[in-house]
């Protein structure tokens, strides 16, 4: 049952390059809201930070959605399966950014998350949920999916969801990166739930940006992850009135 | 002691009891119910259309299972249509795993869990179109596989194996085992074969009885039984069973370890589920056992053979822990036996015990209870019985936990 997470052989003759090209400024404007008496006073804010792909990402599989014809009459191209989502521009889409030692986390959001099925695809590919934080599983097609998460660190479950419209809400207790999502009838579905205890994160979208909240200076490991490239990661020194710029480079797995 | 004319009494009115629950219970297996039947009233939920919507896209329209290019996964799937399968699964069960995923009951995490999608009327419709997948009625269903009692023989044609050990509280000293198959064979039928064998203290030896270090313990074997068993008549709620037990002549008497009797015993059972998951087992049946076969051989005199009745009963009810949770039936037992010929009493005794499921499966249980004599209880010992129950059709021994 090799899914999206066990393939790659490309991986292990390509080199793929991932540059984190952050433009990390300074906000004057919020600099008084976090001084202590005889700490750095200031912010950083991450803006704009970018996740890129260098080299050709690799061609992936026509999906054949001929099995179920909801499915199939759901798209009239033909949809190709991409595990690396790269745009023209070099950005990649899909990955998870987040500061690994980021400061004391604030309380989760109680704003839901969603994953939707929707034409027979995950939409988002990725979520990330604060731990916590409710996630809602919805199906949006007039067709049976399943919806099969297995954790690593948290409770796994596998939702039936045959009619379109219905939903289920989840919560993560353990912060867990890169948990596997799959439909067993469509064997074309596959997502991430990132499970987070902060908010120093985001999901890069199709131009491989991302934005993470403002950080108080300091050094900070930023790590990227992406389902099938793998994770990088780089040491970053934010100090106030610097901005400054990372590349990340992945190596085979 | 009771006087001869007496002494049958007691017996024959359990006997006349149990022949009034069988006459009733006989006259209710002539009307055919069905679940789907009691469904069927107005706006009740329309099975095959959730099936198909819910079900069909990995368990196939017919319930055969989909074709492998049609899903993504490997794990097999199971035939539906085949009646050894199916029947034996109580519906109780299976929308227990359609609710929460095969993992409630030790099955594959690739079976979804419906329980936020399908209530349990819903599902209940389910189930009653995955009966019509198997269409030979001659299967009894798995409703009617009842707690097992520790010396009832269930109605129930079973696949399983049983080992159970007693031990006597007082008096002198046996710890008897015995290990039961049985395989069931087309829709009704069963055949076991029982090998006891166990350890025995000499009650002639002298020392033993002050429980002395000099006490002299053997070991033995049994009286090796083989059987056949045969569901005549069954319906959702009553299984009614006819059966033949011969005991050979294999064990130690003088151990006590088995009688070294020839004996054979045909029995009716019946197996009746009551409303709250409440349920009675029956047993009665004759024996008869010749005495001097080996003295006299090729000349069996009559008076040399017994003729003995039984009759046990039994009821019990199950408790679950939690809503999919463990199963605990607490039963009690009544077993009486009487030899028609020759002088002997008869004999009372009471089994109060309790079985528990020991896996996620269920597939595996424990059954502890104790016996206690209520008559000739001076000379008769209390004694503790445990068996452990593996119903091997289920899975492998290790599997579902
Ligand atoms: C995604 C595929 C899938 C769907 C959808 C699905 N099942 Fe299953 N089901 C399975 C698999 C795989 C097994 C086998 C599990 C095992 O044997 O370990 C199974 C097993 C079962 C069993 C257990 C049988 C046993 O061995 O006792 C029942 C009952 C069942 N399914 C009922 C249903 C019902 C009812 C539905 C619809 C409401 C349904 N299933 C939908 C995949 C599925």
């Amino acid at each position: 049952m090799a899914g999206r997470w066990g393939r790659g052989p490309f991986l292990s003759c390509a080199l793929a390059t991932v540059a984190v090209g952050a433009g990390w400024t300074f906000d004057e404007r919020t600099a008084a809201e976090v001084a202590e008496p005889g700490a750095v006073t200031g912010r950083i804010v991450v803006a704009g930070g970018q996740v890129r792909f260098a080299g050709d990402p690799p061609a992936g599989a026509e999906i054949d959605m001929s099995a179920d014809a909801y499915c199939r009459d759901q798209h009239d191209e033909t949809l190709m399966d991409r595990p690396v989502r790269v745009d023209p521009d070099g950005g990649l889409a899909d990955v998870l950014v987040r500061i690994v030692n980021a400061p004391a986390a604030g309380t989760a959001p109680d704003a839901e998350a969603l994953l939707d099925q929707e034409g027979c695809l995950y939409t988002p590919r990725a979520v990330a949920v604060r731990v916590g934080q409710p996630l809602v599983i919805r199906n949006s097609d007039a067709t049976l999916h399943n919806v099969r998460v297995v954790p690593a660190s948290n409770p796994g479950f596998n939702l039936g969801q045959p009619l379109r419209g219905i939903q289920s809400t989840r919560s993560f207790e353990t912060p867990e990166v890169g948990i596997q999502v799959r439909c067993d009838i469509h064997g074309w579905m596959t997502a991430s739930i990132h499970v987070l205890e902060h908010e120093f994160f985001d999901i890069t979208g199709e131009d491989g940006t991302f934005t993470l909240p403002t950080l108080p200076p300091g050094d900070y490991d930023v790590e990227a992850w992406h389902p099938t490239l793998g994770t990088v990661s780089e040491r970053v020194s934010v100090t106030a009135g610097e901005t400054p710029s990372l590349t990340l480079e992945f190596s085979s797995g | 002691m009771t006087a001869p004319d007496d002494r049958l009494s007691g017996l024959r009115v359990c006997f006349a009891a149990g022949l009034v629950v069988l006459a009733s219970t006989l006259a209710s297996l002539s009307t055919p119910q069905s679940l789907a039947g009691a469904q069927a009233a107005q706006g009740a939920p329309d099975g095959m259309a959730l099936y198909e919507a819910g079900c069909a896209s990995c368990h196939g329209s017919d319930g055969r299972g989909a074709a492998a290019d049609r899903i993504a996964f490997d794990d097999p799937l199971p035939d539906l249509t085949d009646c050894s399968f199916a029947s034996r699964e109580p519906d109780a069960d299976w929308i227990i795993v359609s609710k929460a995923g095969g993992p409630v009951r030790g099955f594959s995490d690739v079976m979804p869990a419906f329980g936020e999608a399908f209530d349990d009327n819903q599902l209940q419709a389910v189930m009653d179109h995955i009966r019509t997948f198997c269409t030979d009625r001659a299967w009894p269903r798995g409703e009617l596989n009842l707690p097992r009692p520790l010396f009832t023989e269930k109605a129930y044609p079973e696949d399983e194996w049983v080992w159970t050990t007693s031990a006597n509280a007082e008096g002198p000293g046996a710890i008897v085992n015995e290990l039961l198959y049985e395989k069931r064979f087309g829709s009704r039928n069963q055949v076991e074969i029982a090998l006891p064998f166990g350890f025995a203290e000499d009650s002639s030896t002298p020392a033993s009885r002050d429980g002395g270090p000099a006490s002299d313990w053997g070991i033995g074997l049994g009286d090796i039984e083989i059987g056949y068993k045969r569901a005549l008549l069954h319906n959702l709620q009553t299984i009614f069973s006819f059966g033949t037990e011969v005991k050979l002549p294999t064990g130690d008497s003088e151990r006590g370890i088995g009688s070294a009797e020839f004996q054979i015993e045909p029995f009716l059972a019946l197996g009746q589920i009551l409303p709250g998951d409440a349920f009675i087992h029956l047993q009665a049946g004759g024996g008869l056992l010749s005495r001097g076969h080996r003295e006299f051989a090729g000349t069996a005199e009559h008076d040399e053979d017994v003729r003995e009745a039984f009759f046990h009963a039994v009821f019990g009810r199950t408790f679950t822990s939690g809503e999919f949770g463990r199963s605990w039936s607490p039963m009690v037992e009544v077993l009486g036996s009487t030899h028609l010929t020759g002088g002997a009493r008869t004999q009372w005794d009471l089994v109060p015990q309790m079985q528990v499921t020991l896996n996620t499966r269920q597939h595996v249980m424990l059954n502890v209870g104790v016996r206690f004599p209520l008559t000739d209880a001076d000379v008769r010992s209390t004694q503790f019985l445990v068996y452990f129950l593996w119903d091997w059709f289920d899975g492998g021994l290790f599997d579902g936990w």
